[in-house]
């Protein structure tokens, strides 16, 4: 069975420092075997906010209609899943802001309604990777991002001991990342680590 | 003097516990005084922020909609309550996609240098944070603050106070909590007070 690797890029800046450094994560997933890589540009995903409506809690589903019908069951079936956003104004970008709200339809199903969020094979066989970039240059730049993080993995049975984190300060202006010193190498680095992780835990 | 206050709702819901408690802090700055206005943001027609980063260059952001005229009556305020519903540890996309479109007034701030608040400024200007949140987790708000003070800052206002209230779910509704919506109508007369003590004593240095 190929390792599935779900990628969503979740800046409206299309192609941009966060992109960049998912892309670079990607193609060196692809060099791997037995790997399939989808990715999904949030920008083109038409996901809208969470109402906060609590219905979900009630009927195991969202009540609205939109591009998460899509994105929701590929999330719930792959491997690694793979998130890249940019910070804005010291938090996750609006975007993906919205999308992670938007699992509160697995939270409801994992902690309200008690039931499986993903396939019975696929537990404590999921990754979760976090790729972040951030225009300061500040040390705790990321520190209000990552607990909404977590909080996206979590439901979704991805724990915190499965979450891999590359997050890179003071890229700014489109390609800044591009001079980056270590960026591209840290990437392609945490690529061949994260799918020798899941291949183990596949394995096991 | 008339205190001028607009208070911000963020959650997608109306009339929710966050939204009770942002009319508690607003009941009290009317009860001291104030003119009071409070704005739906699920009501008004904006987008997120594109991170074009166009305001770079001229300090203007390109997108033309809702954002821009509520930016203006933002900064003609003098007290900012901003309400918001923890959702996944931080505050909702509704209100993140506003916080985040503010992007050109750091750039004027901050690259292009057009515009400069003072310390006297940002004393006469308070803003307050209003959450709630359904978990008993004593952090459940802090991953909220760090976007909620780069707000404050970039609009030259000072980060005053919060009115926050976990464990809603244990409550069963902001209604029902012993001390939050007092709290709230508390520091909402407050805040005014102080405001109107700070715009006398500018009055009678004369400026």
């Amino acid at each position: 069975m190929p390792i599935k690797v779900l990628a969503i890029a979740g800046s409206p800046r299309r192609h941009g420092n966060s992109e960049t450094l998912l892309d670079w994560v990607l193609d060196e997933v692809r060099k791997e075997k037995d790997v399939v890589v989808e990715k999904i540009s949030l920008d083109e995903a038409d996901v809208h906010p969470c109402k906060g409506c609590n219905a979900c809690e009630i009927l195991n589903e969202c009540v609205q209609r939109d591009g998460m019908d899509v994105l929701g069951p590929k999330v719930t079936s792959c491997h690694v899943m793979v998130v890249s956003a940019p910070i804005f104004c010291m938090g996750i970008n609006a975007q993906t802001k919205a999308m992670i709200d938007r699992f509160q339809v697995f939270r409801s199903r994992k902690y309200v309604l008690k039931l499986p969020v993903v396939d019975p094979e696929l537990k404590g066989k999921r990754l979760g990777v976090f790729l972040s970039t951030a225009g300061q240059d500040w040390g705790h730049v990321f520190d209000g991002a990552v607990p909404t993080v977590k909080c996206m993995f979590h439901v979704v049975d991805i724990p915190d001991r499965d979450i891999h984190y590359l997050m890179v300060n003071n890229v700014d202006e489109k390609g800044a990342i591009l001079s980056h010193p270590t960026a591209k190498r840290d990437a392609e680095n945490m690529a061949r680590d994260v799918i020798a992780a899941i291949r183990a835990r596949l394995e096991q | 003097m008339i205190v001028k206050v607009v208070g911000l709702s963020g959650s997608p819901h109306r009339h929710g516990n966050t939204e009770t408690l942002l009319d508690a802090f607003l009941d009290g700055t009317r009860g001291a005084g104030a003119t009071v206005e409070k704005v739906i943001l699920k009501e008004l027609d904006y987008s997120a922020c594109r991170g074009c980063n166009a305001c770079h260059k001229d300090g203007n952001c390109i997108v033309k909609d809702e954002a821009i005229p509520l930016f203006d009556k933002i900064l003609a305020v003098d007290c900012l309550a901003v309400a918001s519903p923890i959702y996944s540890m931080g505050i909702t996309a509704e209100l993140k996609g506003l916080i985040d479109r503010a992007q050109y007034i750091w750039a004027r701030k901050f690259i292009l240098k057009t515009l400069y608040f003072s310390n006297e400024h940002i004393r006469a200007h308070k803003g307050i944070f209003i959450s709630t949140a359904g978990q008993d987790w004593t952090n459940v708000f802090d991953a909220a603050f760090p976007a909620i003070t780069a707000f404050f800052n970039t609009i030259g206002f000072e980060y005053y106070d919060n009115v926050i209230a976990n464990q809603m779910d244990r409550w069963k509704g902001v209604k029902n909590h012993p001390t939050a919506l007092a709290e709230a109508r508390e520091k909402g007369e407050k805040v005014v007070r102080d405001i109107e003590r700070i715009l006398e004593e500018k009055e009678e240095k004369g400026e």
